[in-house]
């Protein structure tokens, strides 16, 4: 009769060990599936960056992962098409993807700050102003996303320097005329080419 | 020379005439101006702000700073969340990016708070200079009496991150490259589809094993060997048929006991194999069949004793039964006391 009773706590044990092996596989079957539609995602992706950067003029859909949408700002930025790339900038900024976030930006900025040397090198200064302004803007949402971004740091030193813009420092400065040195550098952009 | 010293003279007797005529007003109002004073007076000293200061030197243009301020209340003094700073824009170089207050301020007061404010400083330096973060008012009520309690300012030093002209020559516009867009990594993806799919597989074969599904099973259960060389061959309605469908079932019947099997041995053989227990009826009317078959009145008197079917059925039961059997028994290796 024991017998019996330790035969059917055998088969229940079987059993048990049965049904626990059948869920790890269909678990880890899930997982194959869910990893295999994320990685088929990725390479779309992948495949369409790639064809960015080989300079086809792909478009690319609002709901894009992030690295698309940086890659395709990109595209349009070197191609000088900024009021294209700055509302695609400003959606990859939404996306939670600080990274990319930051890298957006901070391309973006250089591209401003490009078009704005290629007028002070013509010496157009009034369509220069204002790009100055929106790559410094450009590089402070980078910085802000990430403050260690040395590469932003740099250029967004290089913008500020072209068009200062600080009037409560400046005003401090007329406050004690004494104390500061004369000042080297005017609110008016320009660049600095040495002593005549 | 001697002006600047006329004039300091000029400026110490003002100084002096003015302090005698307040002297002389406080005379004159000595209780309401006490009574003033009593008024702009807190109720109680004890609540102060003490800021902990991070480095006030060596900042360059988008680093952050954070302040601490250790806020201490009175007994029964109440922070106003009003009063607290929210994440803005500053001045035209200074951010304040995030606040948070320790414990937070909720329903339950707390005498002791940490307010820490990290600040965004977008200044430019040409050269080295002080900037100053400007002080914060908070609000503390007590009751109906309010009083302002303010964060300190604080005051670093900005430096410059680059050199003002190039010392080597060079375009002092030059910019740092552009960030190039990047292919997604698949690493970590193809690697955790390559762990699931080994657990996957893993698993499968841990349950075909389990199981004994082919080619898991071959050799080791007998009994379902039979029943698919019989099962093969159910269509034959042959004598033949039936008569080998017999004996496969004996020799499997012989390889699971691990000895010769008999009709008389039956009892010992299903309590040392109690998964087959349940078919036990059937079993003895097989061999009770198989009896007829081979010593006794022959093939057609055992077909009717145990019927074509029955037999193909009791093999595919067997055959499933088997399953639950532990493998030791299967080889015979366990003698099993009763």
């Amino acid at each position: 009769m024991s017998h019996t009773r330790s035969f059917s706590r055998a088969r229940f044990a079987r059993r048990a060990v049965t049904a626990l092996l059948a869920i790890v596989v269909l678990g880890a079957l899930a997982c194959l599936i869910v990893q295999g539609v994320r990685l088929a995602a990725l390479a779309r992706d992948n495949a369409t960056i790639a064809a960015l950067a080989a300079g086809r003029d792909l478009p690319v859909a609002v709901d894009a992962s992030a690295r698309v949408l940086l890659a395709r700002a990109h595209f349009l930025m070197v191609r000088d098409r900024l009021d294209e790339a700055h509302p695609l900038v400003e959606l990859l900024a939404r996306k939670g993807d600080p990274a990319q976030a930051a890298a957006g930006w901070y391309d973006l900025g250089n591209a401003r700050l490009a078009r704005a040397l290629s007028h002070l090198e013509r010496t157009q200064i009034d369509p220069a102003v204002p790009q100055v302004r929106l790559a410094k803007a450009a590089y402070r949402a980078a910085l802000t996303l990430d403050p260690q971004f040395w590469d932003a740091k740099y250029n967004l030193d290089v913008a500020l320097r072209l068009v200062r813009d600080f009037p409560e420092v400046e005003r401090d400065v007329k406050e004690e005329p004494q104390e500061a040195p004369k000042r080297v550098w005017t609110d008016l952009p320009g660049l600095p080419k040495g002593l005549p | 020379m001697r002006c600047s010293t006329i004039s300091r003279a000029a400026r110490l007797v003002l100084r002096a005439s003015f302090a005698r005529a307040g002297a002389r007003f406080a005379q004159r109002h000595s209780t309401a101006f006490a009574l003033a004073l009593l008024l702009a007076m807190p109720a109680a000293e004890a609540s102060e702000v003490q800021l902990q200061a991070p480095r006030a030197f060596g900042y360059v243009v988008g680093d952050t700073l954070t302040l601490e301020a250790d806020i201490r209340l009175d007994p029964g003094a109440r922070l106003d969340p009003a009063s607290l700073p929210q994440p803005r824009k500053v001045s035209s170089w200074l951010d304040l990016v995030s606040v948070e207050i320790t414990p937070p301020l909720g329903a339950v007061p707390a005498g002791a708070y940490r307010l820490r404010m990290t600040y965004q400083s977008f200044f430019s330096a040409l050269e080295p200079r002080s900037l100053e973060i400007p002080p914060w008012p908070l609000t503390i009520r007590d009751g109906e009496a309010r009083r302002t309690l303010s964060v300190p300012a604080f005051r670093f030093v900005v430096s410059p991150l680059r050199e003002l002209v190039p010392s080597h020559g060079g375009n002092p516009m030059a910019l740092q490259p552009d960030i190039l867009p990047a292919p997604a990594p698949l690493g970590p993806d193809m690697k955790k589809a390559g762990l699931s799919a080994a657990v996957a597989a893993l698993a499968a074969l841990g349950l075909a094993l389990a199981q004994g599904w082919r080619p898991f099973a071959s050799g080791r259960r007998p009994l379902a060997a039979a029943a698919r060389e019989i099962q093969r061959r159910r269509a034959e309605e042959t004598p033949q048929a039936y008569r080998d469908a017999l004996v496969t079932l004996h020799r499997a019947f012989d390889a699971s006991a691990g000895r010769r099997l008999l009709k008389e041995d039956l009892g010992a053989f299903l309590e040392e194999a109690p998964a087959l227990a349940p078919e036990r009826e059937d079993i003895e009317r097989l061999f009770g069949a198989s009896r007829t078959a081979f010593f006794g009145a022959g093939i057609p008197a055992a077909r009717s004793e145990l019927p074509y079917a029955d037999l193909v059925a009791l093999s595919g039961r067997l055959a499933r039964a088997e399953r639950q059997m532990p493998r030791a028994a299967l080889q015979g290796t366990v003698e099993e006391a009763p």
